[in-house]
């Protein structure tokens, strides 16, 4: 016999959750990025190829990328550092700091990029230290690495945080006392216990940096080519009412969005196998 | 209330959980479904209470088709195994929880549901915790308040599914001494879960002992002991 | 001698003081100048020319009707995602069907979408030009460049908070205290009334919180649907950057310090929940 497509259950409710889920996704998230895809396949694949393949499209996706790709780097490092400290360590002003790292979340974009923008321009407090060593940060890419370091700084520590608590302890006191240095029980056994965590976090930190765009525009300056994100070309397009242009590089991010959420997928999919829980 | 079971099924996904099984269970008997994890004896008790539907069969009340009614017009005493409390209420409300759920014609006045509430708490020996929340009781006691808010509503038979299976031995005698005495008070055909086989034979009038979704053996617990129908059912009387 | 064997003893599970204090120093380093500087910036720039002027720009009616665009637009969204995330992890917890393993990752996918495609998607579904959004301008109803955009992309963005909130909560607490008010003769919405939502009303307020907290501050997605029209679609994100675009700088960040006490109260509400409430969140909220 076949497995139901539902299993039957006298829990009250069924219809009404589902109505409202479908619909509700159907209306607000399907429906809208259906007709991206729609629009790209009116335009044919052609052309939606066509309008992605030029210098100033891909200069600023390669940017985007790449940007986000080093400044989630700097996150997992530093993510992994914090989690450790906050789990770990008990010291005066733990419970601010803890709470701090969450403000990238709540703090919103436009608000972050013109504070940062304030703070790394020539004039600005870092800005003008920076100026000294002959540094230029606002208005170049180390502008938009600030920016993209800021929004990612949560994911690492938020996904690592949770895992460092649940290490036993007896498992470091295991590796004591087989002889191992407190390095080498650090470097061999607690760093591959959070290695699925932190991969997990390193690519929620890139896919939110690939697709960020308020708090960069402030800091980076916007020259073609140089310092043009991704998502600000998409408005550019709109702005100049080329829906087919904006389309098509829309549908280029989509597709590098939706390859990481595959990525992040299978590394949980590998993870839960290999350790029992991300 | 006399309880017929007749060929009841139930498919998960793809496994069996019950083959085919049929009983006729008397007014206010006292039953045990008795057998090791697995055997089905759970999904039996969750298909009388209304919880689980079942793929096949059909179940009667009194000779009156039940297999359609809904949880909540069933009114089975339903004491589960973690027994459920409602950790945001007080012993008092979990217990009244049942009487202001119906519908407003058949609800009684607020002094009578505090009246019975009350009177449920001293069936059960404890007059004075009306006002304590779930997590401050004992195991016993959350036992005994679930029990006497399965019986608050007026219920046509008593489920409960391993009802001592999570206290230690000393209140697990306790507490079957006071299920016996319940059940003589109030009459109500009783069915209760159980892996422990010296707890079936004990308490029970009627034990039906299972093992893979299959019925082994029907009968009073001097009777199976005597002649147990299979080589498993022997084995696990005597385990 | 044993004051010095004690003296150099350390349990196996720590490190050594001096490597422990270099790692708290690093760590609070790093938070000050990646996250507090900003932060601080953001409150000395807009008081730059004193209390008065920041107030006073406050006042300015296009700040009024930002602030008051912005409360409309969270208090039409986050009940809504609200509503959605509820019936969505009663529909995940509740029931097994087959595929919910692929629409709990449904409901996270605006998470991986850049909200300024978030944004351009719903343009090119309400947009004038679209068929959709041609019919709905003919008959009256504007999507894009008005507020039920502004509503739709902000819903867009904020549509997985709540759920995922309630879906690890609602797991662990299983089904059986809704059994249990089943078998006593409870309906539906009584079950959900008296049993489960006071068991998640915890988790549903920070998955609240959170939701509210993007939606106030939600800048991509918004700008591109918004159109910008001063005082009738720019919520408070979209006037801090035509201010700070106009060189209004003590205007701009005193918008911004706004929407900052907005965050720094969401995050002591948050820290306060999970303090208080850790039983009754998520285990990823429990430090």
């Amino acid at each position: 016999m076949a497995r139901p497509f539902i299993q039957r259950s006298p829990m009250p409710g069924l219809g009404l959750s589902m109505g409202i889920t479908v619909t509700m996704l159907s209306l607000v998230v399907f429906l809208p990025i259906g007709a991206l895809l729609m629009k790209g396949a009116s335009f044919g694949v052609f052309n939606v190829w066509e309008a992605v393949n030029r210098e100033r499209v891909w200069a600023a996706l390669l940017l985007s990328f790449r940007m986000s790709l080093l400044a989630a780097l700097v996150n997992l490092v530093f993510g992994v550092l914090l989690a450790w400290v906050l789990a770990r360590y008990r010291f005066p002003g733990r419970r601010i700091l803890d709470a701090a790292v969450d403000l990238p979340f709540a703090l919103p974009t436009a608000v972050a990029g013109i504070a940062l923008t304030a703070l790394y321009a020539p004039n600005g407090l870092f800005g003008s230290l920076a100026k000294e060593v002959g540094l230029r940060i606002a208005y170049t890419q180390w502008g938009i690495l600030i920016a993209l370091i800021f929004v990612g700084l949560p994911f690492v520590t938020r996904t690592v945080q949770p895992v460092v608590e649940e290490i036993e302890r007896e498992v470091e006191e295991a590796s004591a006392t087989l002889g191992a240095t407190r390095l080498h029980t650090l470097r061999r056994v607690i760093l591959p216990m959070l290695m699925p965590a932190t991969l997990t976090g390193f690519a929620l930190a890139l896919a939110r940096a690939v697709g960020e765009y308020g708090s960069v525009i402030f800091i980076a300056g916007n020259l073609p080519l140089q310092t043009e994100i991704a998502p600000l070309l998409i408005v550019i397009k709109l702005e100049e009412f080329d829906y087919d242009g904006a389309a098509s590089i829309g549908i280029a991010m989509l597709v590098i969005s939706f390859s990481m959420l595959f990525a992040i997928n299978l590394i949980q999919i590998w993870s839960r196998r290999r350790i029992g829980h991300v | 209330m006399q309880i017929e079971i007749d060929e009841i099924s139930k498919l998960f996904g793809e496994t069996a959980a019950l083959h085919p099984v049929s009983l006729t269970l008397p007014s206010g008997a006292l039953v045990a479904l008795l057998g090791p994890s697995g055997s089905g004896k759970t999904t039996l008790l969750r298909i009388l209470g209304g919880l689980e539907l079942p793929t096949a069969g059909r179940v009667r009340f009194d000779g009156q088709d039940a297999t359609g009614l809904s949880v909540q017009e069933r009114r089975a005493g339903f004491v589960f195994q973690s027994y459920a409390l409602f950790r945001h209420m007080t012993v008092f409300e979990n217990i009244a929880y049942g009487l202001k759920a119906r519908p407003r014609h058949a609800r009684p006045p607020a002094a009578e549901i505090a009246r019975r509430v009350a009177r449920l708490l001293d069936l059960i020996q404890l007059p004075e915790i009306g006002s304590r929340y779930p997590t401050q009781l004992s195991g016993g006691q959350r036992q005994r308040v679930a029990l006497a808010r399965a019986l608050a509503i007026e219920p046509r038979m008593l489920l409960l599914d391993e009802p001592f299976g999570a206290l230690d031995a000393k209140v697990r005698k306790e507490l079957r001494q006071g299920l016996r005495d319940i059940h003589d008070e109030t009459g109500l055909t009783t069915i209760f879960v159980t892996h422990d086989q010296e707890e079936a034979m004990e308490l029970a009038d009627l034990v039906v002992v299972m093992s893979m979704g299959r019925i082994e053996q029907i009968g009073r617990p001097q009777d199976i002991r005597a002649r147990p129908a299979s080589a498993f059912v022997r084995d696990f009387i005597l385990a | 001698m044993s004051d010095i064997t004690q003296s150099r003893f350390r349990p196996a599970t720590t490190e050594a003081p001096a490597a422990r204090l270099v790692l708290i120093l690093l760590a609070v380093a790093g938070l000050g100048v990646l996250v507090l500087a900003p932060l601080a910036t953001v409150f000395a720039e807009a008081l730059a020319k004193g209390v008065g002027a920041a107030l006073h720009s406050l006042t300015a009616p296009d700040a009024w009707s930002a602030i008051r665009l912005t409360l409309i637009v969270a208090g039409c969204a986050v009940p809504l995602s609200a509503g959605f995330g509820i019936a969505a992890a009663w529909l995940v917890t509740k029931f097994s069907f087959r595929g919910k393993a692929l629409l709990i990752t449904l409901i996270d996918l605006p998470f991986s979408v850049s909200p300024v495609v978030a944004g351009l998607c719903i343009v090119l579904t309400f947009g004038a030009n679209a068929t959709l959004g041609g019919w709905l301008v003919a008959n009256g109803w504007p999507i894009v460049f008005a507020l039920p955009g502004i509503v739709l992309a902000t819903l867009f963005v904020t549509f997985p908070f709540v759920a995922r909130e309630l879906i690890p909560v609602m797991i662990e607490q299983g089904r059986v205290e809704e059994e249990a008010a089943l078998t006593l003769g409870a309906g539906g919405w009584r079950v959900f009334l008296t049993v489960t939502l006071p068991n998640i009303r915890w988790a549903l307020l920070y998955g609240v919180l959170l939701a509210n907290a993007r939606a106030m501050g939600e800048f991509g997605a918004v700008a591109v649907v918004s159109g910008k029209i001063r005082g009738q679609t720019a919520t408070m994100p979209i006037t801090i950057e035509m201010l700070y675009n106009e060189y209004l700088s003590v205007a701009a960040f005193s918008m911004a310090a706004l929407l900052a006490v907005l965050a720094l109260v969401t995050l002591c509400l948050k820290s306060a929940l999970e303090w208080r409430y850790a039983d009754q969140l998520a285990a990823t909220h429990r430090h």
